[in-house]
C-alpha cells in the first residue's frame, strides 16, 4: 500500500522532471534560433570580406577557397578607411570629453544645489530631449557659425544631443552619494569645485563609465549629423566613408564593401564583447533605472 | 536646517552669499549653453525659417504661412505619414511581441543566459550604415541569403524582390529594424521580469491560476512600467526614421519607403525648399509629439494607482 503510493509519488515527479526538461529544450531551441539570427549574418559579413567577387556570386555559403586578403587593401586604399578611422575616433573621443565634463558637473549641481529654476530646468530637457530637431535651422545655425566642415562642430552636434540624458545619470549617481563626504572635504579646506573633483568625481566611474559608453557608441555610429554636416572628403567619419563608398563601388566591388563594414563593426563588436556587462548597462541605462 | 555651501561659523558676506547663490547656476552654465545654442535655438528659430520661400542662397521672402497651406493641400504628405505609420504599427508589434515572448524564456533559462543576452543585444552597437549596406545585399534578389535560404528551404514561393517591389520594401526595412533592436527591447523587459517578486506568482498559484492567467494578471501589469519604456521607444524611432530608408532604398521604389524625416531632409537639400522643409518639420514635431502623449494616455489609463 505504502510502496505503492510512493512508486506512484514518484513517476509523478518523473513526469514532472520530463515536462520540465521538454520545455527547457523548447525554451533553448527557441532562443538559439533568434541567436543564429543575429549572429549568423554578421559572421557572414566577416566571412564574405574574405571571397573573391566570383566566390560571392557563386559560393554563398560556403567557406572561401583562400582568404582574399586584397580585399582588405583595397578597402584600406580606396575607401580611404585608415583616415576615416581616425575621424571616428577624433570625433567619437571628443564628444566622450565634452559630454562627460559638461554634464557631470551639470548633474552635481542638479542633485546636490538647490536652487530655484532647477526643476524648470530639468522639465525643459525631459520635453526637448526626445524632439526632432528641425534639420534647416540646424543645419543654418552651423553656416553661420562656421561650424559644418570642422571636428568642433561635429563634436558640438553630438554633445548636444547626449547632454540631457547625461546629466540624468550624473544625478542619479550624485544623489546615491553620501553628503558628508563633500562636508569632510570641505572642512578640510576645499571649495565646492574642488571637493567634487577631487573626492566625488575619483569615486565616480560608474556613472562615467555610462555615460562614455552611451556617448562614444552614439558618436561612432552616427550617421546623420556627418552627413548633414561635413563635406570635405578628409574629415569624414567612418559611417559617411562606407555610404559614399557604397554608392560609389557598390554595385561592382562587394567583396571590397564586406571588408570596409568588417573593419568599420569589427573592433566595435570585440570591445563589446569583451566588456559586455558594462556596454548593456550604459546602452540600457535611461530605459532601465538604476 | 537646510545644507549650506559655506562652512559653518565663517562670517558671511553680502557678497558671498549672493555669489553662493549664483554659483548653482554657473555649474550647469556650459552644459545648459551647449543645449541651448544646438538644440533649443533651432527648435525656435526654425519657426521664422518655415514662414519663408527660401533656396538658402537667394533673400529669402516672407510669405506667411503659404508652406503650411502647401504641405496641408500636398498629396504626398499623407503618403509619407502613413508610411511612418505603417512603419510603426510593424516595428512596434515585431519588436515588442518578439522581445517580451524571448525575455520570459531567457527569464526561465538558467544557463547561458550571458551568452544569450551578449549575442542578441549585438546589434545596438552597430551602425545603422553596417546594417543597412549589409542588408541590401542579403536582399539581393539573385546573390542574397534570404532567396538563397528560401530556396534552399524549398520555400520559392517566397522569393522576392525585397528592396526592389514596392508592395514590399518598406516591410523588409521594417525587418532590418526589428532585427537590430530586438536583443536591446528583450534586456529590458528581461530586467522588468527579474523585479517581479517570486511570491506574487506562488500567491496566483495557490488561487489555481494557469500559467496563461499568470501572464495576462501578473506578468503584463507588473511589466507596464518597462512595457511603455519599450513602446515609447519604438514609437518615437519609427516617428524619426531615416538611416535605414536613406542608406537601403533611398524612399524608392515609387516613394513606397519615403518617410517624413527622409521627405524633409529631400525637399531641404535635395530641391533647397529651406522654408518648405522646416514647416515639414514643425508638422513632424507637432505628430511626434500627439503620438507620444496619446500614447502614454492609452498606456496609463488603465491604472488602477493604488
Amino acid at each position: 500500500m505504502s510502496a505503492a503510493r510512493f512508486s506512484g509519488q514518484e513517476s509523478r515527479q518523473q513526469g514532472i522532471h520530463w515536462r520540465h526538461v521538454l520545455v527547457s529544450l523548447f525554451n533553448h531551441a527557441i532562443l538559439i534560433l533568434f541567436t543564429i539570427i543575429i549572429v549568423y549574418p554578421v559572421l557572414w559579413m566577416i566571412l564574405a570580406s574574405f571571397k573573391t567577387p566570383g566566390e560571392l556570386i557563386s559560393n554563398i555559403w560556403g567557406l572561401p577557397a583562400e582568404p582574399a586578403l586584397q580585399n582588405y587593401a583595397d578597402a584600406w586604399e580606396k575607401a580611404r578607411l585608415g583616415r576615416a578611422l581616425l575621424n571616428s575616433g577624433i570625433v567619437s573621443i571628443g564628444a566622450v570629453l565634452v559630454v562627460v565634463c559638461l554634464s557631470s558637473i551639470a548633474g552635481y549641481a542638479f542633485a546636490k544645489f538647490s536652487f530655484r529654476f532647477s526643476g524648470i530646468i530639468l522639465l525643459v530637457f525631459v520635453f526637448t530631449m526626445q524632439a526632432p530637431v528641425p534639420i534647416i535651422p540646424f543645419y543654418v545655425l552651423f553656416v553661420r557659425l562656421k561650424l559644418t566642415d570642422s571636428y568642433l562642430g561635429l563634436i558640438l552636434a553630438i554633445a548636444s544631443g547626449a547632454i540631457p540624458l547625461s546629466i540624468f545619470i550624473f544625478q542619479a549617481f550624485f544623489r546615491s552619494i553620501p553628503n558628508e563626504l563633500r562636508e569632510a572635504a570641505k572642512i578640510d579646506g576645499c571649495s565646492e569645485f574642488t571637493a567634487f573633483l577631487r573626492v566625488v568625481m575619483p569615486i565616480s566611474g560608474p556613472a562615467v563609465a555610462t555615460v562614455s559608453i552611451l556617448t562614444f557608441v552614439g558618436a561612432w555610429n552616427e550617421y546623420f549629423l556627418p552627413l548633414l554636416l561635413i563635406r570635405s572628403d578628409e574629415l569624414r567619419p567612418l559611417t559617411l566613408t562606407i555610404q559614399v563608398f557604397f554608392l560609389q563601388f557598390g554595385r561592382a566591388e562587394w567583396n571590397v564593401i564586406f571588408a570596409t563594414l568588417s573593419i568599420a563593426s569589427i573592433p566595435m563588436i570585440v570591445i563589446y564583447v569583451l566588456l559586455q556587462r558594462w556596454f548593456i548597462r550604459g546602452l540600457t541605462s535611461g530605459s532601465i533605472k538604476g | 536646517m537646510p545644507a549650506t555651501i559655506m562652512p559653518k561659523n565663517e562670517p558671511v558676506s553680502a557678497r558671498r552669499r549672493r555669489l553662493s547663490k549664483l554659483s548653482p547656476y554657473l555649474w550647469i552654465l556650459p552644459a545648459l549653453a551647449v543645449y541651448g545654442v544646438f538644440k533649443l535655438y533651432p527648435l525656435v528659430s526654425g519657426l521664422q525659417m518655415s514662414l519663408l520661400r527660401w533656396d538658402g542662397i537667394e533673400e529669402p521672402r516672407y510669405i506667411g504661412l503659404r508652406n503650411f497651406e502647401k504641405i496641408l493641400s500636398d498629396p504626398m504628405t499623407g503618403a509619407v505619414l502613413m508610411n511612418n505609420v505603417h512603419y510603426a504599427v510593424g516595428t512596434v508589434l515585431g519588436k515588442i511581441v518578439l522581445s517580451l515572448f524571448l525575455a520570459i524564456l531567457l527569464h526561465q533559462a538558467l544557463k547561458g543566459r550571458t551568452f544569450y543576452r551578449t549575442s542578441l543585444f549585438m546589434p545596438v552597437v552597430m551602425s545603422f550604415v553596417v546594417v543597412g549596406v549589409l542588408w541590401s545585399w542579403l536582399f539581393n534578389p539573385q546573390f542574397g541569403l534570404i532567396n538563397s535560404l528560401l530556396r534552399g528551404l524549398g520555400l520559392g514561393v517566397l522569393v522576392q524582390d525585397w528592396l526592389g517591389d514596392a508592395a514590399v520594401a518598406l516591410n523588409s526595412l521594417i525587418l532590418v529594424d526589428i532585427w537590430k533592436w530586438y536583443g536591446f527591447h528583450m534586456v529590458i523587459f528581461l530586467a522588468g521580469l527579474q523585479s517581479i517578486p517570486d511570491e506574487l506568482y506562488e500567491a496566483a498559484r495557490i488561487d489555481g491560476a494557469s500559467v496563461w492567467q499568470q501572464f495576462l494578471h501578473v506578468t503584463l501589469p507588473m511589466l507596464q512600467p518597462v512595457m511603455i519604456v519599450n513602446v515609447t521607444i519604438s514609437v518615437m524611432g519609427a516617428f524619426n526614421v531615416f538611416d535605414i530608408p536613406f542608406i537601403m532604398t533611398a524612399g524608392g521604389p515609387a516613394n513606397a519607403t519615403n518617410v517624413m524625416a527622409l521627405h524633409i531632409y529631400i525637399r531641404g537639400f535635395k530641391f533647397y525648399r529651406f522654408g518648405f522643409s522646416a514647416a515639414l518639420s514643425y508638422v513632424l514635431l507637432v505628430i511626434v509629439t500627439l503620438v507620444a502623449a496619446i500614447q502614454l494616455k492609452l498606456m496609463t489609463s488603465g491604472d488602477n494607482t493604488d
